[in-house]
């Protein structure tokens, strides 16, 4: 209830248009009541005294009537489509601003399609509610507490009449809505589940294939699929049952208030133009009662919607620049871990006392086995996380007292999987540096080896990548973002087991331009071929979360430990081979 | 059009339950036009004239007992209506998809590759169920309102026709309003709906390329470039809203001129005593409440044609999709193999023209070890492809102890022949389940051998519920060296006589794959094995080495014949291990 609270605050900035609405509203609600009201006045007034001239005027009062409510109920919806949609649009727009801030640890933990949904569906959900439901509950509020007071004023035994039927109604809703809801929340669980099975195993056919389960899977799903149906089945019977009953209830009303307004007429207590107009009325009464009480069904849905929005919204960045900041315009590129330890969660340290100093331009080769913690040392580099204890300083001066995006602007990544937007070749290289001309694209795509290719393609450099576009081998991938991040002419380069995914011909041609790209920077670079791992000028290895050995290729495999360890098992067999060739 | 007249004949099953719908739509149709009739008895009998002559006598309590009775009955089969309906729906979507999905489960490995599987799940979901509401919605509005609309029309005009005549005026105006203002709307609401669709697409790709976001720094210039979206997005809404309030707007005023001319007309006939207000009372009511909304209803149904046929089309599209490996008339299954295999003289092309195997002869004996080496795109996928039999070869023949493939059953063949594929695929369920997939009668001991086998049941008792443990999105997560090791102890299960790896690229750590080796070894022992290799370690103990080279063989021997043969193997082997060499010799 709050949050509904905290969202009604989001009209606040609206409040004029809101309080015209609200008038609006209430000048709206007040038309039904006035037509049967000329009925009346026709059946029980003109008709019978003949009065021509009458006549004319009710023709006029009507079509005034409608001519007046058509003037407001236009300007109140486009009023309330438009607040709706504005609302959406300044919760969409502040939680995306939001999500961008948040560091890269909550995405981590949560999976892209649910972030997701919390922008699209929940946020649609929150506007139907806000432009819709809201908007109906108070209508519907407002004739309810009208209508009445009108029945009551007009002939007060036969509202009473009337009103007597709500409560079984209501009731009636009641009663069966507690069967319904539980079937409608299963009926859409069971939906869910089976789209993933449906998913799954679409994406799997490879595996059902090869072990010929075609018909075993289609008999699995066919079993979900059937429960779903007998699932569809009970609600919809319950639902009309509701329905029906319903139907005949409201009928009963009709039926009382006729035969008693009929009983009436007959004493010459009431005439039959007033009985028309209650019939009339009442028609317009039992709806929104039903409404009324089925609208905190839509608050409580909407209310999840509300909940996770905010909650998103309430996600404190954990990483924000110092509020003294400094912003380093042209850094040199030394790096320096001290004593730094490192958890995701504070509980489970990864990285225990890092200690290194690296110098500008020096090459830092990093090993170790996997889980070791290899991608976690370098990505406290470009702050992605936050450190628990010690400090990582960057020519000298501590991480956290740089503002971030002068940081990242001067370092570089290029990791395994190579991240390409679906725009043009052109504009993915340019994504780093968005004022960076033709020409230093071009000459981008050059260093990448990449300029020839692109050229042979139709469109060249405006030739879109993604879904409707080219689709680009993991290679060319690969040399699409050394390109983008040769344009920014990094101070530190990151490379993430670049090439561990390459076959080695096309291996070769990407270590062409990793090693253009390298050139004068400090770079960080985790890899599992000897030959680049040769090439760094340092290597450090990190085995449990430590660095165990710091040195140079020829240092480290002269002594024992674990890059010994590694370098053997992984050459062995190579060695003992070209041993026997070489005596073959 | 043909996809309808195909439409009707797959209904054709629910024959007697649509006539049944549609007799019980006639009924409930009938039983919702006696209230307007019920105010005119009221009016005639009860107004101011009717009462000074006492012999009008007015039969409140069976007015009562009308209404009642007949909201009674228009209640009892109006369920019986709707349970018809939804039943039918259901069992149509439900036959449709058992339908689309066996249909698909039969179809090749090549279909899957080039559909892209939201578009297949939406053919199921999606696709199917707009030819529900068709059925359910359109066809039964189409019978429901025909009727109303006939009944009241006929009703009205044999009370009097010059009336009804002058409140329909307005009625065509009504009709075209609405097609002025719809043709526009539904416009706009295209060009939202791309917008949306662009934005969503923008937003997944920014979303779960975060990363890059985040490391150039380009935050703020996302979130500008995502408010142009959203408020170009915004403003259509707004668009769309106004436009389709001023339709309502239009469309009750154009009605309420209607109804003026009714009263007043009326009114006049009245007054002249050529009419009862009772008369005008029902002409009042039936107006307002029988026509206007029928008829709109009947003009939307071309829309929802319009939608239903797109998705017929992809329907049938699919059903009508053959695969392309089918067994033969009376194929017969493939009795236990003893595993040789035979290439002879095997072509292969996915599109005509451009052979990707072209005349491959290779012999293996049951229970060689084949290692395929060559760069990608030189057919090594595709040869292993060919021997399980997801396309079939376009010339010459592949034999498994001397059966010609493509003359016993598929899926006895297949069972005799296990793959592990470097991606390894695992299903959201326990582990148990995802091993036993590899023979679904296997008993609790022989699970528990093969996961000991692959070096994985440590791992699994490990867990929590041990073999009843979830794994995917709501249970634990494996690491690649674990789903692959379940991978092997599932082939291991199903016990091949013929094997085919795939061999993952290795960022596994070295102790993983000691363990995976391990696992590998013991799948391999005794069995055919074709294995696509990166690790050289693989590749020497192979007893053929075959190396490709745009769909032929350059070279086929052991690792020291080919190194001694001084050809394109020793050439990639000396680049590669280059590195390796040199320390060696140094």
């Amino acid at each position: 209830m709050d949050q509904i609270g905290r969202l009604l605050g989001y009209l606040k900035p609206y409040r004029k248009q809101v309080v015209l609405a609200v008038f609006l509203l209430l000048c709206v609600t007040c038309t039904p009541i006035a037509m049967p009201l000329v009925v009346r006045y026709t059946i029980d007034d003109v008709l019978p005294h003949k009065q021509w001239n009458a006549l004319n005027h009710v023709f006029w009062m009507i079509i005034g009537l409608y001519a007046v409510r058509g003037g407001i109920s236009f300007a109140l919806n486009y009023l309330l489509g438009w607040l709706g949609q504005r609302v959406v649009f300044d919760l969409r727009f502040q939680s995306y601003r939001h999500l961008n801030r948040l560091s890269l640890s909550y995405y981590d933990t949560r999976q892209t399609g649910k972030i997701m949904a919390r922008l699209t569906g929940d946020i649609d959900t929150i506007q139907y509610m806000v432009s819709g439901g809201f908007v109906t509950f108070l209508a519907d509020v407002f004739s309810v507490i009208v209508l009445l007071v009108v029945l009551f004023l007009m002939q007060w035994k036969l509202a009473i009449a009337a009103v007597c039927v709500i409560p079984f109604y209501v009731l009636n809703y009641k009663l069966f809505i507690r069967h319904i809801r539980p079937l409608s929340e299963k009926l859409r669980e069971r939906w869910d589940a089976l789209l993933g099975i449906l998913w799954e195993k679409l994406v799997g056919i490879t595996v059902v294939k090869a072990f010929a389960r075609e018909e075993f899977e289609t008999d699995n799903v066919m079993q979900t699929i059937k429960d779903n149906f007998d699932l569809a089945m009970t609600q919809m019977k319950l639902n009309r049952k509701l329905g029906a009953f319903a139907q005949v209830i409201r009928a009963l009303g009709t039926g009382l208030v006729l035969w008693y307004g009929g009983a009436l007429i007959l004493k010459r207590q009431m005439q039959i133009g007033e009985l028309l107009a209650f019939n009339g009325w009442i028609a317009s009464l039992y709806d929104p009662a039903v409404r009324l009480v089925d609208f905190n069904v839509t608050l409580q849905w909407a209310g999840a919607a509300v909940d996770r929005v905010f909650e998103t919204l309430d996600t404190r960045p954990e990483i924000v620049d110092a509020p003294n900041a400094i912003s380093v315009q042209e850094m040199r590129g030394a790096v320096e871990f001290q004593d730094v330890n490192f958890g995701y969660d504070g509980e489970h340290p990864v990285l225990h006392d890092i200690n290194l100093k690296v110098n500008p331009g020096e090459m830092i080769a990093v090993v170790g086995p996997s889980g070791a913690g290899k991608t976690t040392f370098i990505n406290l580099i470009a702050r992605f996380y936050d450190i628990q204890h010690g400090k990582v300083l960057i020519d000298g001066i501590d991480l956290k007292q740089i503002r971030l995006e002068s940081i990242r602007r001067q370092i570089g990544i290029v990791s395994q999987e190579s991240l390409l937007f679906s725009v043009p070749l052109k504009e993915n290289i340019r994504y780093g540096r968005k004022d960076a001309t033709d020409i230093e694209v071009l000459q981008a795509a050059k260093h990448a080896d990449l300029h020839e290719f692109i050229l042979n393609l139709p469109q060249g450099y405006d030739t879109k990548i993604g879904e409707d576009g080219i689709k680009l081998s993991v290679g060319q991938k690969q040399r699409m973002s050394i390109a983008r991040a040769t344009l920014t002419d990094p101070r530190i380069l990151i490379l993430d087991d670049a090439t561990s995914a390459l076959d080695s011909k096309t291996e070769a041609n990407v270590q062409m331009a990793l090693e253009r790209l390298l050139k004068g920077r400090t770079s960080f670079v985790i890899a599992h071929r000897l030959s680049t791992i040769m090439n760094a000028d340092r290597i450090v290895v990190i085995d449990g979360g430590r660095i165990v050995d710091v040195g140079t290729h020829s240092e480290l495999v002269a002594r024992p430990g674990v890059y010994q360890n590694l370098y053997n098992e992984q050459y062995k067999s190579a060695r003992e081979h070209s041993l026997e060739a070489l005596l073959a | 059009m043909q996809n309808f007249r195909r439409f009707i004949k797959e209904l054709r099953a629910y024959g007697r339950i649509m006539l049944l719908s549609v007799f019980l739509t006639l009924i409930t149709a009938t039983l919702s036009l006696p209230p307007p009739l019920v105010v005119k008895y009221l009016t005639d009998h009860l107004s101011t004239g009717a009462l000074q002559n006492p012999s009008l006598r007015v039969n409140l309590i069976g007015i009562f007992g009308l209404l009642l009775g007949t909201a009674c009955l228009s209640a009892f089969f109006g369920y019986w209506l709707s349970v018809c309906l939804t039943y039918l729906g259901q069992r149509f979507k439900l036959d449709m998809r058992r339908k689309l999905y066996a249909h698909m489960q039969t179809l090749s490995l090549g279909f899957f590759e080039k559909s892209q599987t939201g578009k297949l799940m939406s053919n199921i979901t999606n696709d199917v169920a707009a030819l529900d509401q068709l059925l359910s919605g359109s066809l039964i509005t189409i019978v429901q309102d025909t009727v109303t609309l006939t009944a009241v029309l006929c009703i009205l005009l044999y009370q009097n026709w010059q009336l009804t005549l002058v409140a329909l005026i307005v009625y065509p105006i009504y009709i075209l309003n609405y097609l002025a203002f719809i043709g526009k709307i539904k416009f706009t609401h295209h060009e939202m709906r791309e917008q949306r669709d662009m934005m969503y697409g923008d937003l997944q790709e920014k979303l779960s390329g975060v990363q890059v976001v985040k490391s150039y720094a380009k935050e703020r210039f996302e979130v500008r470039q995502f408010i142009g979206e959203t408020r170009s997005i915004m403003d259509l809404n707004v668009r769309i809203g106004g436009m389709s309030t001023g339709l309502w707007t239009v469309a009750e005023l154009i009605g309420a001129i209607g109804t003026a001319l009714l009263l007043w007309y009326g009114g006049r006939e009245v007054i002249r005593g050529t009419m009862t207000a009772g008369s005008l009372m029902a002409f009042y009511g039936y107006i307002g409440g029988y026509l206007y909304g029928p008829t709109l209803r009947l003009i939307q149904i071309n829309d929802q044609i319009a939608r239903a046929n797109a998705a017929l089309w992809r329907i049938f599209k699919t059903l009508d999709m053959q695969p392309n490996v089918n067994d033969v008339p009376n194929a017969q299954p493939l009795p236990p193999i003893q595993g040789s295999v035979h290439y002879d003289h095997v072509w292969f092309e996915y599109e005509p023209g451009q052979p990707v195997i072209k005349g491959i002869n290779l012999e293996v004996k049951a229970g060689e070890m084949v290692a395929f080496v060559g760069q990608s795109g030189s057919g090594k996928t595709t040869l292993i492809n060919l021997l399980q039999r997801h396309y079939d070869v376009t010339d010459g023949k592949i034999l498994v102890d001397g059966h010609d493939i493509r003359e016993v059953q598929l899926a006895s063949l297949r069972q005799q022949v296990g793959v592990v594929i470097q991606e390894t695929i695992l299903f959201n369920t326990t582990l148990r389940e995802n091993i036993r997939y590899g023979k679904l009668d296997a008993t609790e001991e022989q699970i528990i051998a093969a996961a000991r086998a692959a070096n994985i049941h440590h791992v699994i008792e490990a867990q929590p519920k041990g073999y009843d443990t979830k794994i995917g999105e709501d249970g634990t997560k494996l690491s690649g060296g674990e789903k692959q090791r379940i991978a092997i102890a599932r082939a291991l299960l199903s016990d091949p006589r013929i094997l085919i790896l795939d061999e993952a690229t290795s960022s596994l750590d070295s102790e993983t794959e000691a363990l995976i080796q391990e696992a590998l070894d013991r799948l391999l022992a005794g069995r055919t094995s074709f294995v696509i290799a990166h690790r050289l370690s693989t590749i020497v103990k192979a007893d053929k080495i075959v190396v490709m080279e745009k769909g032929i063989i350059r070279e086929v021997g052991s690792h020291d014949e080919l190194l001694a043969l001084d050809g394109v193997y020793a050439g990639l082997y000396n680049q590669q291990f280059k590195v390796a060499l040199e320390e060696h010799a140094a």
